[in-house]
C-alpha cells in the first residue's frame, strides 16, 4: 500500500481506473495556494 | 488536509484501499467548472462512471474524513439501487465511527436501505428509534419522526 495516498491527476485515467476496478472515485479540489 | 489528515496512516490506507483518489487544484479547467467548484477543500465521491453522489466543502480531519467517505460510497450504492451493499457500508460507519458526524445519517439512510430492500417499513421505525436514543439533537432525528407513526 506504502505510506502516501495514491493520487491520480487526470480525470480521465481516474475514470479509467474506476472502471477497470469498478470502485468509486473521490476527487479532492484543493487551492495550490 | 495536506498537514494534518492525509498523512495519517489510517486514511491512506483507507483510501487507497476504498477509492481510486483524484487530486485537482482549484484552478483545473474545466473540471473545476465541471464541478460548479466555489470553495476548498471540496471533497466529491463519484461512481465508476463519473457520477457523483456526494460532496462535502470545508476541512475534515482524520477522524471525520473516512465515516464522510464511507457515507459517499453508501451513497453510491443507495443510488445504484445496490441496498445491501450500502447497508455493509453503513454498518461500517456505525461500529467503527459510531462517535461520528456522518454516524445519524448512517441511521438514517440504513433505515430507508432497509425499507427499499424488503418493503417492511420496520427499518424506518427503528431507525427513528435509534437516532432519538443516540443523537436527539440531530437533523436526522427530525428528518425520521414521521417514521415513529409507523406500526
Amino acid at each position: 500500500m506504502g505510506n502516501t495516498i495514491q493520487w491520480e491527476t487526470d480525470y480521465a485515467t481516474t475514470l479509467k481506473k474506476a472502471q477497470t476496478d469498478k470502485k468509486p472515485i473521490l476527487i479532492d479540489f484543493f487551492n495550490p495556494g | 488536509m495536506d498537514a494534518v489528515t492525509y498523512p495519517k496512516g489510517e486514511v491512506v490506507e483507507f483510501l487507497n484501499k476504498a477509492v481510486i483518489s483524484l487530486r485537482v487544484p482549484s484552478d483545473a479547467k474545466p473540471l473545476s467548472d465541471d464541478f460548479n467548484l466555489k470553495w476548498t477543500p471540496m471533497l466529491v465521491v463519484l461512481d465508476w462512471n463519473g457520477k457523483e453522489h456526494q460532496r462535502t466543502v470545508g476541512f475534515l480531519p482524520p477522524e471525520e474524513l473516512i465515516p464522510s467517505v464511507l457515507l459517499g460510497i453508501a451513497k453510491t450504492h443507495f443510488d445504484l439501487d445496490q441496498f445491501g451493499d450500502a447497508i455493509k457500508v453503513l454498518d461500517r460507519i456505525l461500529s467503527d465511527y459510531a462517535g461520528s458526524s456522518a454516524a445519524p445519517e448512517a441511521v438514517f439512510l440504513k433505515g430507508v436501505c432497509g425499507y427499499k430492500n424488503t418493503h417492511n417499513p420496520t427499518p424506518l421505525k427503528e431507525a427513528y428509534e435509534k437516532l432519538q436514543a443516540t443523537f436527539p439533537a440531530s437533523e436526522w432525528t427530525k428528518r425520521a419522526l414521521p417514521y415513529r407513526l409507523l406500526p
